[in-house]
């Protein structure tokens, strides 16, 4: 009973920070938001649900990790095909987000490197190349349907890369 | 049945404890700004990930910027998106205002989310010095207390005798609540190392406390390797799977998970 009463008393310091928001907010509506960037985004993915609208996380829903067609484990044995590595012995990870549609198709795709101490750097061009190509011809993703409804929603691959290669895909 | 009741009985203590350390009982601030920051905090934690909660977190931090809750909160859905870079600048901020509070959770995010099993030793560790002899609470899922997750790094790392030893003297402490998944980690670990009797010991162990698909999986294997039949307990691993009885986590996968076609493979 409290908290709904601070919450009323609080609903103008959100107001003003929604209205703020419009102008100046350094936030997206939601954290991790990705919006069309024409410059580097295929122009034929279609997210199914129209602008504006919300995506889920991978997490929401009966989720229990990745969904895909193989499980986890179809991803890390296509993985294990490829002759994906570094030319040097490095360390660190690539994270690459994106948006799975309700059709199972995959697209937005965002990229962080970092080192071992979770510091933003920069692995080697042909590396992070191979890796997103690999991540964007994945085509098992399971559509994720949410009280019935078919959603778009975003996931993320984090690669963790010990002396050149990938040891390990998360989540 | 006794054993049943206990088991629930602990399981309902940690989901308790899971709630109790989201919100935070405002009454003990004894600065005003600090009082008015916590009470944001609490309202601002529900709405989590939305530019209306972050922003509200960066004012309350302006009123009370040693109140390390709001770093911390700040920080999950930057972790949960994938964002580690970020995520690592905000719960630094926070292990450094209050380490006590902090280290065992950012230790056991950097394993679950990053598999940074040095960095997550490293944080427990340093937990440890503080409370040398007591209790370290649970992993963030509730799954694990502080020592097995400990234990299970060591184990990624190689170090499987150290691991065991952890997960042992952790297990004969009489106040220690037995997790979901200890007795299975335990034995996996004996069975890396071809001690299949002390394997075995551990499955029978974790199956009547609670079963699942990959602790039969197990069983089963222990049986192939000792030249027994093995398929019936296959049979039965394969049926639990599929009737969803499996290591289940909502953001990453476990430890030790065994997945479907692994076991068709056996």
């Amino acid at each position: 009973m409290k908290n709904i009463l601070l919450l009323i008393l609080l609903i103008p310091l959100f107001t003003n920070c929604q209205t703020e928001r419009k102008v100046v907010s350094k936030y997206p509506a939601h954290v991790g938001n990705v919006e069309f960037d024409e410059k580097i985004d295929d122009p034929n993915f279609k997210r199914c649900l129209p602008d504006g609208s919300y995506a889920y996380q991978y997490y929401n829903g009966d989720s229990s990790g990745i969904e895909y067609k193989g499980e986890k484990l179809e991803i890390i044995r296509t993985l294990e095909k490829e002759n994906i590595q570094s030319s040097r012995d490095i360390n660190g990870y690539i994270t690459f987000r994106f948006i799975v549609n309700c059709e199972g198709k995959s697209g937005l795709f965002r990229v962080q490197q970092m080192d071992e101490q979770y510091k933003e750097k920069y692995f080697e061009k042909k590396l992070l190349e191979q890796l997103l190509s690999f991540t964007k011809n994945l085509n098992g993703w399971i559509p994720k349907e949410i009280q019935g409804r078919k959603v778009d929603y975003y996931q993320y691959l984090t690669y963790k890369i010990e002396d050149g290669k990938v040891s390990e895909i998360l989540p | 049945m006794e054993k049943f009741q206990k088991y629930y009985l602990s399981l309902l203590v940690l989901v308790i404890y899971s709630n109790l350390q989201a919100q935070v009982n405002c009454n003990t601030m004894q600065d005003d700004n600090c009082k008015k920051a916590c009470e944001i905090y609490n309202i601002a934690s529900e709405l989590q990930g939305t530019a209306k909660s972050q922003e509200a977190f960066d004012y309350a931090i302006k009123l009370c910027p040693t109140f390390s809750n709001l770093y911390k909160e700040k920080s999950v859905p930057y972790l949960k998106n994938g964002d580690f870079v970020t995520w690592k600048v905000l719960i630094d901020k926070a292990v450094g205002l209050d380490p006590k509070m902090n280290l065992g959770y950012r230790g056991w995010c950097k394993y679950q989310f990053l598999r940074d099993y040095k960095g997550a030793i490293q944080d427990i560790e340093a937990l440890e010095k503080i409370y040398p002899t007591g209790y370290l609470g649970y992993s963030a899922n509730g799954d694990y207390e502080l020592h097995i997750a400990k234990a299970i790094c060591y184990s990624a790392l190689g170090q499987k005798e150290k691991a065991i030893s952890i997960i042992e003297n952790q297990l004969a402490k009489k106040d220690h609540n037995i997790g979901f998944y200890d007795y299975y980690q335990l034995g996996v670990t004996y069975f890396e190392l071809g001690k299949y009797d002390k394997a075995l010991e551990n499955f029978e162990k974790q199956s009547k406390q609670n079963d699942f698909a990959e602790n039969i999986y197990y069983r089963s294997k222990v049986s192939k390797v000792r030249n027994k039949d093995y398929l019936d307990l296959k049979k039965l691993a394969l049926k639990s799977y599929d009737e969803g009885k499996t290591m289940k986590d909502s953001y990453t996968h476990h430890y030790n998970k065994v997945y479907r076609a692994q076991i068709e493979e056996l």
